[in-house]
């Protein structure tokens, strides 16, 4: 099924809302493979499952049918886990050890400190961090003055580079990245995007990112589009006019169908 | 807008229950309270009226031991026109013997016997009444402590060393017509007639009556005859002037007990109210949006703080109609369980139900007075914001005023002194201590930052549970201290009055301890009856017996040398005892009574008397008839000792002691050689006794403490109800917490936290307010309780004995309920949907 090196995979993934009439397919069947080493953006219209695409390659949401693979390479080759039939406190581990997030509302925990919510994973696990990949990740993103802060303390774009050291600092398999600009002013989201472009250069990090920004999708390695729970079409080095481009022919292609169904009908 | 506040509650009846809990419970207890109170009014006073008197008669001697009246004095009274029936009743010592061979406590044995007769004094409540020799009739608690009923036989110790077996045919439940005690048996008149006499009186002495009973139509007409016939000799009360002082008696007690339990009820309605309060608070907060929507559409602030004021009463009134229904269910309940003799009254007063929906829905409304104006406070814009939070008062104004009270508090008492403690200082030290108690309470929020702040930085542990747990606990001061401070009002009365009996008891155990050697046997008279001389004549004839002390105290009047005369009490012994079967704590001079007197510390210091000083000791000599003429006995000062219950006042030569002075003694101290000899040799000598116990030193002090003992139990019975009410609390903050969070918890468990884990952080949570509160009401209800003795006792405030098993048991007990607390929140929060709780909207 896959040609290259792949990070996280799927086959076949489905996931189904409801039943009869008021059914909804959010992903119907689908099979990706997400490069090791690789920024990968999922884009797509709202309610094209592309947040239910990554929830469910991260172990967040369930699927109805299909497989998921987690594929690890740091822990050796006999590392590949499937997703699908873990129990809850085995996921949970898995989230904590082996997958970062970074949310667009940030969501950092407000009674922590900026270190500490950094390093909540490890402290979850019950690991001490390795101080120098640490101080890596917090030069990497500009924060060390701002270690001892509480989150209220901190700029939108300041809480977002902590969210994004916080999902690097337990160094893992992939990180997945939730609309991460989606609260930010241009500028500072530039910045996060560029720090999740450098951990993918400089740290070779696995990211897997959703987002519905032409301009953010640009910083990726290949873009992903999904419609109507399906992976319509797909991207390599995207610039965003290429990317603007690829988001209006499906447009006008799916106003095409829509119109063709409403004429069939 | 008022429905749309009423269909938000019902939208939220999972956030409003717990608050109700609260009402009901607060409202529960004052209700059950007033019902108590009320039927045992009733019960004492319905049940116990007798209809059939019209007046009673009693002689009036000069001296008491003469009071009882000759069959002629009947036979007169019978003459009298108007009375249809006049009855002379017989008392005399007689107990009822029990399992173990000792007599009874459920009723004074000098007056324990009666005879039966056909009048309202005696209602059977088995069998019938006793008509021939060797039949008896028992009065039902006592049977009931000796473990007979109808049909068995009864042993019954009369007078001296005689005792009687009868079968028991009847029990009954005794009316009283207003001065004497229950009696424990009664026999036909002629059998009590033959075995009842005074101890007192001369055994050859024809037995007499100690009262007549006259019944008659014209209950005046019988008075007026009574009084014209007996003269000044006699007392003459008519049978509704006794009705009258019975219901005024029966009121005052139903009024001590409704004072007394309606003090507890206060305690849990005050906790009640820092529940209800910060449980309106948390909802106002969650529901800032709302207001703000509200006020953005054109509400006026006066409109969302009436709506806020119409949800409290709402909950006030739906709180108090349960939490009436439970007080009367509760209420009633106890008059059942009550040991209650006769029939029992239940009384619902309208008083009740209405003191119920008045506290219920004022206590409410002043709980939520202050959200509701923080929530007209709202801005309009916030309903913009998602970060929207209801606007706080400063803590600087309650903090300031907290540190005041504390500070002033503490200056009350630190003012007076145990040296010279008058009522007036009494009153300026505990008012002192309320009020720092109240300090507390307001300076609780700060104390969560100041105490509880500091040590999650402290505690660096790499696991985050703790360190999460405590952050947000701290996280908001005054919703942790609310909460802490309503476990903190009972459970600091609870360790208050545990000081108070712990410093009591364990003074009472120094003192005898110090007094009782560990060696010694006890003898004491049982059922608080008193040992004779022929219980120290048998004690003395026991074999190896080296010494026995038979105290024996009576009034003295002290008198200086100087002339300053002194009231007290004297103890009289035999010198050869004093310092082996019983010692004195002596504060100067030698514990020698051939040497002279020991003083009292008390009289010792009010006459400024030093040993080797000349003091005389006047004694009041009552004669045969009854006069009591002083008897002056000049005395050396030997010695000055600190005093106790064991040997009260002036330690003396029981030989100087003028034969005619009322003395009493209830214990004897005896030693010898072998002491599990020497007490096997006392019980073989007692064992025909009923009424002398033999014991060893423990099983006295057992005895002397058990009183606090029921007391302390009682008031923790009481005060736990202010606990149970708080419990309420700590649930309802937390649920309340986990709803806030529900964003935080799901992050926190998409970053990898496992159900467990979260489970595992609320519930330290719970534990950590729940301690908080323990330890600070254990804090400041040991030092209360180290004033309340302070102020009871006059001992040195820090003299207190810390109660450190109630002290452990309660942490302990704390520390419980912050994991039972927190069984459901942390269960919800560890369901909490982790997409739901991340998902952009």
């Amino acid at each position: 099924m896959t040609n290259f090196d792949a990070a996280v995979s799927a086959e076949d993934l489905t996931k189904r809302y409801g039943s009869g009439d008021a059914q909804v397919i959010a992903l119907d069947a689908v099979t990706v493979a997400f490069g090791r080493g690789e920024l990968t953006a999922i884009m797509g219209p709202s309610g094209s499952g592309k947040s239910t695409l990554m929830h469910c390659l991260a172990g967040l949401d369930t699927p109805t049918a299909g497989r998921v693979w987690l594929d690890g390479s740091r822990h050796g080759s006999a590392d590949r886990v499937e997703l699908s039939g873990l129990r809850d406190d085995a996921l949970t581990a898995l989230r904590r050890d082996r997958m970062g997030f970074v949310f667009q509302a940030f969501n950092l925990l407000p009674t922590l400190t900026a270190w500490e919510n950094i390093t909540l994973p490890l402290d979850l696990a019950g690991r001490r961090p390795d101080q120098a990949f640490a101080d890596t990740v917090i030069d990497a993103v500009g924060l060390r003055d701002r270690l001892h802060h509480r989150p209220a303390q901190l700029s939108g774009g300041q809480q977002q580079r902590v969210a994004c050291a916080r999902a690097l600092i337990s160094r893992p398999d992939v990180v997945f990245a939730d609309e991460p600009t989606g609260a930010l002013d241009s500028r500072a989201g530039a910045e996060v995007l560029g720090f999740l472009r450098r951990s993918v250069d400089e740290l070779a990090q696995t990211v897997v990112m959703v987002t519905h920004d032409a301009v953010a999708a640009s910083y990726a390695d290949r873009v992903l589009f999904l419609a109507d729970g399906k992976i319509v079409d797909e991207l390599r080095e995207p610039s965003a006019d290429r990317v603007l481009d690829r988001i209006r022919a499906l447009e006008s292609a799916a106003r095409g169908a829509r119109t063709a169904v409403g004429a069939g009908a | 807008m008022l429905r749309a506040m009423l269909r938000d509650l019902r939208a939220h009846l999972g956030r409003v229950a717990m608050t109700v809990a609260a009402i009901v419970l607060g409202v529960g207890f004052v209700v059950a309270t007033w019902v108590v109170s009320d039927s045992a009014a009733a019960t004492v006073s319905s049940g116990s009226y007798r209809t059939d008197l019209a007046a009673v008669v009693q002689a009036r001697p000069k001296n008491p031991a003469d009071a009882a009246m000759p069959a002629e004095v009947v036979g007169r009274l019978a003459a009298l026109p108007g009375v249809t029936r006049a009855e002379g009743v017989r008392e005399g010592y007689a107990a009822l013997v029990g399992k173990d061979g000792k007599i009874g406590t459920t009723s004074w044995a000098e007056t324990g016997g009666t005879d039966w007769d056909g009048s309202q004094r005696f209602a059977l409540t088995a069998g019938r009444g006793p008509a021939r020799a060797g039949e008896v009739a028992l009065e039902k608690q006592a049977a009931e402590e000796a473990g007979l009923s109808v049909g068995d036989s009864a042993r019954v110790l009369l007078g001296g060393d005689r005792s009687d077996t009868a079968t028991v045919v009847g029990v009954f439940a005794y009316r009283a017509t207003g001065w004497e005690f229950d009696p424990a048996v009664a026999y036909d008149e002629a059998t009590a007639t033959r075995l009842l006499r005074s101890p007192d009186a001369a055994p050859a002495a024809a037995p007499g009556f100690a009262r007549v009973e006259l019944s008659g139509g014209d209950e005046q007409a019988v008075v007026a005859a009574a009084k014209a016939a007996l003269g000044a000799d006699f007392r003459v009360d008519s049978g509704s002037e006794l009705r009258a002082k019975q219901a005024e008696a029966a009121q005052s007690n139903g009024d001590v007990i409704r004072k007394a339990l309606l003090a507890f009820a206060a305690v849990a309605l005050m906790a009640g109210v820092f529940v209800i309060a910060n449980t309106f608070t948390m909802l106002v907060t969650q529901r800032t949006r709302q207001f703000a929507l509200l006020r953005a559409v054109g509400a006026r602030r006066a409109q969302v703080r009436r709506a806020v004021l119409a949800e409290a009463v709402v909950l006030g009134v739906v709180g108090s109609t349960l939490g009436v229904a439970l007080g009367v269910g509760l209420g009633l309940l106890a008059m059942r369980l009550l040991p209650v003799v006769g029939e029992v009254a239940y009384v619902v007063s309208p008083w009740a139900v209405l003191l119920g929906y008045g506290v219920g829905v004022v206590v409410t409304i002043v709980a939520a007075y202050g959200s509701a104006r923080r929530a007209a406070r709202v801005s309009p814009m916030a309903a913009l914001r998602t970060d929207a939070a209801v606007p706080r008062r400063s803590l600087v104004l309650r903090s300031v005023l907290g540190l005041l009270a504390v500070a002033a508090g503490a200056a009350m008492v630190a003012v007076t002194s145990p040296e010279d403690l008058t009522e007036p200082k009494r009153v300026l030290a505990m008012a002192g201590a309320v009020l720092a108690w109240v300090g507390v309470l307001l300076t609780a929020p700060i104390l969560v930052s100041t105490v509880l702040a500091p040590l999650t930085r402290l505690l660096r542990s790499p696991r985050p549970v703790t360190r999460i747990a405590l952050r947000n606990a701290v996280r908001d001061p005054r919703r942790t201290a609310a909460t802490s401070s309503a476990l903190m009002i009972g459970l600091s009365l609870v360790c208050a009055f545990a000081t108070v009996g712990q410093t009591l008891s364990d003074e009472t155990t120094a003192q005898v301890r110090s007094a009782v050697p560990e060696n010694a046997v006890v003898l004491r008279a049982a059922a608080y009856g008193t040992l004779d001389d022929t219980v120290r004549t048998a004690a003395l004839a026991v074999p190896g017996l080296t010494g026995l002390a038979a105290p024996r105290s009576g009034q003295v009047e002290v008198v200086s040398a100087r002339g300053t005369a002194e009231d007290a009490e004297f103890t009289g012994l035999d010198p050869a005892a004093l310092g082996t079967a019983l010692r004195p704590a002596m504060l100067a001079g030698d514990a020698d009574l051939r040497r002279g007197v020991l003083l009292a510390e008390r009289v010792a210091t009010r006459l400024g008397a030093k040993v080797g000083d000349q003091v005389r000791l006047r004694f009041p000599v009552v004669g045969a008839d009854g006069d009591v003429t002083p008897v002056e006995v000049p005395a050396t000062v030997a010695g000055v000792h600190e005093g106790s219950d064991l040997m009260r006042g002036q330690l003396i030569d029981d030989a100087l002691v003028p034969a005619g002075v009322l003395r009493h003694g209830d214990s004897m101290y005896a030693v010898g050689g072998d002491q599990a000899a020497l007490r096997a040799g006392l019980e073989r000598a007692f064992a025909s006794r009923p009424d002398v116990l033999v014991q060893d030193r423990e099983q006295l002090l057992d005895d002397l403490l058990a009183p606090y003992q029921l007391v302390l139990g009682l008031v923790y019975v009481l005060l736990g109800a202010a606990v149970v009410i708080a419990v309420f609390g700590v649930v309802n903050t937390l649920a309340l917490s986990v709803l806030e969070r529900t964003r935080e918890l799901g992050v926190f468990r998409a970053l990898g936290a496992s159900r467990a884990l979260v489970r595992r952080t609320v519930r330290r949570e719970s534990v950590v307010i729940s301690l908080y509160g323990g330890v600070l009401g254990i804090g400041v209800g040991v030092l209360l309780g180290g004033v309340m003795q302070y102020v009871i006792m006059a001992n040195p405030v820090f003299g207190m004995s810390v109660p450190w098993l109630t002290a452990v048991v309660a942490l302990a007990g704390m520390g419980l309920v912050g994991v039972l607390a927190a069984l459901w929140p942390a269960r919800r929060a560890a369901r909490a949907d982790i997409l739901a709780a991340i998902a952009t909207e």
